[in-house]
């Protein structure tokens, strides 16, 4: 009896030191291990040393993903690549719709379980860069494939960090059905190059009793999207955007002052009149505003091409959409006037903080065969992407969202939307907010203008 | 040496019951707690691993965020009537239930069911009823108020909060005060009958005072639960529109872990930790004092 106490007191002492014990080794781990210190995953690989072509020792890597939409997409991948390579073992780390990803990659780059690569957004790029990999082009010579332009967008303070591999864009999308029966077959969407041109479109698809255009009544559309463009049409370069937030932010700008500004506030307001949710501008149901469209309520909508993912799932929609850009100003020549957003929402990078350099590159290796060889291309074109590689079969047929992006992108008619990258954490929330708030009325544009130069100067 | 023995084994027992629990407490609540307010006195940040000291810096920090301290004006506001509605709702249900209605533990038992429901489940089930059901009931009744979304104006998003959240605590308050009544000693209730107390009056001065400790507990309850309020708030408006119905549970989240400032987040979290205990401790004491012996 005395003995069998004896036990259970000791068995719950052990209990409270090992418990401690691995507590204190999580806040031991805080500071980023060197890759020397690194624990030797290839312990704990699998034995079954199957004769490569290189004779390679078995590597176990980890690949964290935010494109909650496609994780299955990247197993099937990863499972067709350990085929192809039995050394290289890829554990996929997903994350679902609308789970704190963000939340997911600090805990595990807290706890040292780092992933070797990973799909993030570009802000997350900026903020993780002192713990990724810089690549350049005799490291990873394929990024020459990437299409003009493309890779600059993954070059932060002059470093390649991230490797672009999908494209989105945004503008306003216009259903082709309905605009070709009020035109009789005879529109042109590039005549929509000013305000006016844009006004005088709305009225004549009112005139036929339809509605001419919707808003979407949440922060990351208005704030994220409308409101970034004000920044992005100051310059082509990545640079006159950000250049514009820094002015804001020192004080030396006022966003009032700032003829673009006051430019699209006035396209907004054009917008708003004609809003097919007028009558309750601010109800932001994704859902609701897609069937919509889809079902031909309105006639156009100021949405990206990734509607094209909840289209699909909706009954009794229609195919056919085309982009128009969101004129600012009356001046054709304006940068913004005749183009729309084109941006790569998502980079993959490699960490090289926790991980060691067999696993970097492995996961570099892993990154080429998916991004560059037509096996690996393919699971991405399956899943509806557009992927920015030169070496792209041709004969791909993209839905019509996407293949009207690529119709702007073939004439170089781009918005280049660079600086949203540098636009971190809570600014479009915020400003976001404060759209929505002139969205519905409740405040005015000059409030608007001090909401979002308050905003600005209250970021370091 | 026998004392010792003896003070031996009752700590080996007191180890064998009490120490799986003890070792998930202090894991699980009391080191993070303490941690946490470490970390309100570093600049924290997980992703470049920096945690210096930087004294009451964070602390100062709340007092120049605006949106926080409206947003907690706003949480108090919320707490007060969820409160207030909740235990009225659930005193009167419970009165009702207990008083022999037909059915009546068929009532308890829908009365209480939307306990068992997740907040964020029922913070999406309200969000269509506001969006969808009530919106098409007035577009047919042609009845303006009703036609617009209930969580489209900040105002209003508010007082979908508290409907929502009284709906679901209400049954689970009601249980509570249900125990209560029935607790009340028969002979007592007796004794009033005989002399001659009736209706109101011995609900005033008989039932309500042998009830003190039911008020206790559901006030504590429905006190603390509001101001810690997240899911609800996440799921019905996500603090729509335009972040005025962020409570401050979904602000201290936001500046964490979406405006990466972990230190002045944590800081913030404790400043609502010491409001919450302050409002639920005092309530504790000032309810107290109108507890009677039966």
């Amino acid at each position: 009896m005395k003995r069998g106490r004896l036990v259970a007191l000791a068995l719950v002492f052990v209990m409270v030191a090992m418990a401690l014990g691995a507590c204190a080794g999580q806040g031991a781990v805080a500071e980023p291990a060197a890759p020397s210190t690194a624990p030797d995953t290839s312990k704990e690989a699998p034995a079954s040393a199957a004769p490569t072509e290189e004779g390679a020792a078995p590597v176990k890597i980890t690949y964290f993903n935010t494109s909650a939409e496609v994780n299955t997409m990247f197993e099937e991948m990863f499972a067709r690549y350990h085929e192809l390579h039995p050394n290289v073992t890829i554990e996929l780390i997903p994350t679902g719709i609308g789970e704190g990803q963000q939340e997911k990659l600090q805990s595990l780059y807290a706890s040292g379980n780092a992933p070797t690569f990973m799909n993030i957004d570009p802000a997350n790029v900026i903020e993780y860069q002192d713990k990724l990999l810089d690549l350049t082009l005799e490291s990873a010579p394929w990024l020459e494939l990437l299409n003009d332009g493309a890779l600059d967008a993954g070059i932060f303070d002059g470093k390649i960090y991230g490797i672009p591999w999908s494209v989105q864009g945004f503008g306003l999308l216009y259903n082709k059905r309905i605009v070709n029966e009020v035109y009789g077959g005879s529109f042109d969407p590039s005549t929509i190059n000013t305000r006016d041109a844009l006004r005088a479109f709305f009225e004549k698809i009112e005139a036929a009793g339809i509605p001419a255009t919707m808003i979407h009544g949440e922060n990351w559309s208005v704030g994220g999207h409308y409101l970034t463009l004000v920044y992005a049409c100051h310059g082509p370069a990545t640079t006159d955007g950000t250049g514009f937030i820094d002015a804001l932010k020192a004080g030396t700008k006022k966003i009032e002052d700032d003829p673009i500004f006051q430019g699209f506030m006035d396209t907004f307001d054009l917008l708003k009149e004609y809003n097919y949710n007028k009558a309750d501008p601010l109800v932001g149901d994704y859902n609701a505003d897609a069937l919509a469209f889809g079902q031909g309520k309105c006639a156009t909508y100021f949405m990206g091409d990734w509607l094209w993912t909840v289209m699909v799932t909706l009954e009794g929609v229609e195919q056919d959409y085309g982009f128009l850009p969101v004129p600012w100003s009356n001046n054709p020549d304006d940068y913004g006037n005749t183009q729309v957003v084109m941006v790569l929402p998502k980079f993959q990078v490699i960490d090289k903080s926790q991980n060691t350099p067999e696993q970097q590159k492995a996961a570099l290796d892993a990154l080429e065969w998916m991004l560059t060889d037509p096996e690996g291309q393919q699971f991405f074109l399956d899943a509806g992407f557009c992927i920015p590689y030169k070496n792209v079969r041709e004969d791909v047929t993209y839905n019509s969202m996407t293949t009207s992006i690529a119709e702007y992108a073939a004439k170089g008619k781009t918005i280049n939307l660079g600086c949203f990258s540098y636009i971190t954490g809570d600014a479009w929330t915020q400003t976001g907010n404060l759209m929505l708030q002139y969205l519905a009325g409740a405040i005015d544009r000059q409030q608007l203008a001090q909401g979002i130069n308050e905003y600005w100067q209250s970021v370091k | 040496m026998k004392r010792g023995k003896k003070a031996l084994i009752n700590a080996g027992t007191f180890a064998a019951f009490m120490g799986p629990s003890l070792i998930a407490f202090i894991c699980v609540l009391l080191i993070p707690l303490v941690y946490g307010i470490y970390l309100t006195f570093t600049n924290y940040s997980p992703i470049t691993g920096t945690q210096d000291y930087v004294g009451f810096q964070n602390f100062a920090a709340i007092f120049s965020d605006k949106e926080y301290l409206g947003q907690f004006l706003k949480t108090l506001r919320y707490v007060f009537y969820s409160t207030i509605f909740c235990n009225v709702l659930a005193f009167i249900l419970a009165y009702l239930l207990t008083s022999n209605v037909k059915g009546q533990n068929f009532f308890r038992a829908g009365f209480f069911t939307p306990n068992l429901i997740g907040g964020i489940v029922l913070g999406y089930i309200w969000k269509f009823i506001f969006a969808n059901v009530i919106t098409l009931i007035g577009k047919s009744l042609e009845y303006e108020p009703l036609m617009m979304s209930f969580l489209t104006h900040p105002e209003r998003a508010i007082w979908a909060m508290i409907i929502v959240t009284v709906w679901q605590y209400a049954g689970y308050l009601m249980m509570i005060y249900v125990a209560g009544f029935v607790s009340i000693p028969k002979d007592i209730l007796e004794a009033s009958d005989i002399d001659g107390a009736t209706g109101l009056k011995k609900l005033f001065k008989v039932t309500i005072p042998m009830m003190v400790p039911s008020f206790i507990i559901c006030f504590f309850i429905s006190i603390s639960r509001g101001f810690m309020s997240y899911d609800l708030n996440l799921a019905l408006t996500n603090g729509q529109p335009y972040g005025s119905t962020r409570l401050a549970a979904m602000h201290i989240y936001q500046k964490a872990f979406q405006a990466n400032q972990y230190g002045v987040g944590q800081a913030e979290a404790i400043v609502l930790f010491i409001a919450v205990a302050i409002a639920a401790v005092s309530q504790v004491l000032l309810t107290k004092r109108y507890e009677v012996e039966a």
